[in-house]
């Protein structure tokens, strides 16, 4: 058994060592297929970090006909607060009101002077647990308190939260095609770079063929030579996204992210990196694969 | 050793036949030459006997098995037993002699002091074991054909099939390269050789099987 995976792995580097242009180009394939699905799913991520940070302002404001008495408020506080939805609820009186109101105003806050803090409604300001923040979520939570006629009027940015999910949408479709047709693009190139390797050793998969090699003999080299192509191909990828992102996304998409109140930019996490290893691992692989079903006949 | 039965074979569907009807029996240690004009379906035979090829029609048995229902699983195993030679050596450029000639042994998993053995006793059998690192492309074409047959015996066949061997070969190269089948076959190995080489068969006479349009015409021993 391990005379066998030592004979098949010194096979590997033996072809790797008799073709070494055709080696670097699937490697360099592989690289560059990587590299640009990468960059790409970077900004996707980072667009989404940006989304989910918008979504932490998603939320209900119930406005109330009269200020209600402190057992009252407790009550319809934990009303509220039971319900699945619902992250937290705060009360938010008339003089809290007035002062926001007059701070959002700014230099023409004293336009308020003379006004009485009655005039502005109390209020619930209620915000939702982050698998709960949609239009969905909101529009249930207001139909449930509708049926309560001391809340007199409701607002959670209905326009602005159908435009905001419309994006979302747009993101996940967008990047998922953009996503599949990358990596599809890339399984195209690497198994015809692979087909072509294969394709300069047709001679020796016909003479081991007529030896009496095994299918499985013939192919276990290929495939492992597809995998390592692939796994260095992604390490070259991870290398020159981590450049593209240092160089482009950094500067680019932090000042976007800054002007919108977002927070970092960030790179891949550890385990998105394992991933973008297995990918190309698994894009050499069927790469081969393709490649061997078109070759290797016995 | 080798039997065949009804045997018919085309390549296109509309296309006249590569094989029609052949029936043969070839026991165990013969030696024989198949002989014919291009296209008589000389190498359509043999291929059909090594399973590059499969039957439209008829049974082939080769020592018992009927290959013709034989599984793509079971033809390598088929194929350690039987050693083939062509008439463009297909020998691997990029190896010595020696690696060339371990490859069939290093596919069936030997041990590597038996190949080194085997290796070269095969080569100094065929005379070229004081080249065991040279590489096919060093050498003219009659030592390379010399390497291929040391290829195909290092297995020890129970079937050696060879498709004009000797094709490309001036006549002394040509004689000694028929002393190694010759050889082959005293120890035991049936020998199917295609030629169009009569002057060989005028030599070393032995049984003839003549194909003509795919159909047997002549099966004679001189």
């Amino acid at each position: 058994m391990l005379d066998q995976t030592v004979y098949l792995w010194r096979r590997v580097f033996r072809n790797i060592r008799q073709s070494p242009v055709l080696c670097s180009a699937a490697i360099g394939t592989v690289a560059v297929a990587l590299t640009i699905l990468t960059f790409f799913a970077l900004i996707v991520v980072n667009v989404q970090l940006l989304a989910s940070h918008w979504s932490e302002d998603i939320q209900v404001v119930a406005y109330l006909d009269n200020a209600p008495q402190p057992t009252r408020l407790k009550e319809w506080r934990m009303l509220i607060e039971d319900m699945p939805e619902v992250d937290r609820v705060s009360y938010v009186d008339s003089e809290e009101a007035m002062r926001r109101f007059s701070t959002r105003l700014g230099p023409d806050s004293d336009l308020l002077e003379g006004f009485d803090a009655e005039i502005l409604p109390a209020s619930l300001e209620i915000s939702f647990k982050a698998e709960h923040r949609s239009r969905k979520a909101a529009e249930a939570v207001v139909a449930r308190l509708k049926q309560n006629p001391d809340f007199s009027e409701f607002s959670y940015g209905q326009d602005w939260l159908e435009r905001f999910e419309s994006f979302l949408d747009m993101l996940r479709i967008g990047g998922g095609v953009l996503g599949a047709f990358l990596l599809f693009a890339a399984l195209f190139i690497v198994g015809n770079t692979i087909k072509l390797t294969l394709y300069a050793r047709r001679d020796e998969l016909e003479i081991m063929s007529l030896v009496g090699a095994t299918s499985l003999f013939i192919k276990t080299p290929f495939l492992l030579e597809g995998a390592l192509h692939g796994a260095m191909g992604a390490l070259i990828a991870l290398g020159g996204s981590f450049a593209l992102f240092q160089i482009f996304l950094q500067r680019g998409l932090a000042s976007l992210l800054l002007v919108s109140g977002g927070g970092k930019v960030v790179f891949l996490a550890w385990d998105q990196q394992l991933l973008l290893i297995a990918t190309g691992i698994i894009l050499g692989l069927i790469g081969s694969l393709l490649s061997l079903r078109k070759f290797v006949r016995i | 050793m080798i039997q065949l039965y009804n045997v018919c074979k085309s390549y296109q569907k509309d296309s006249s036949s590569a094989l029609h009807n052949l029936n043969l029996k070839i026991p165990k240690g013969d030696f024989v030459y198949i002989t014919g004009p291009s296209g008589a379906g000389k190498s359509t035979l043999l291929k059909l006997l090594y399973c590059a090829e499969k039957p439209n029609r008829g049974q082939i048995l080769v020592n018992g098995q009927n290959i013709t229902r034989m599984g793509s699983r079971h033809i390598p195993y088929l194929r350690r037993r039987t050693g083939i030679v062509f008439q463009d050596f297909k020998l691997l450029e990029n190896r010595t002699l020696f690696e060339n000639v371990a490859f069939p042994l290093e596919i069936q998993g030997k041990k590597r002091y038996e190949i080194s053995n085997k290796v070269y006793q095969a080569l100094k059998h065929v005379g070229l074991h004081g080249k065991l690192h040279k590489y096919p492309l060093q050498l003219s074409g009659g030592e390379q054909q010399r390497v291929a047959i040391a290829r195909a015996l290092v297995i020890d066949p129970l079937i050696l099939l060879a498709d004009e061997p000797t094709g490309n070969l001036d006549i002394d190269v040509t004689l000694d390269i028929f002393d190694l089948f010759k050889g082959a076959n005293a120890r035991g190995t049936t020998v199917l050789l295609a030629t169009h080489n009569r002057e060989m068969i005028r030599r070393f006479p032995r049984r003839v099987i003549a194909l003509d349009q795919g159909q047997l015409v002549e099966d004679f021993t001189p």
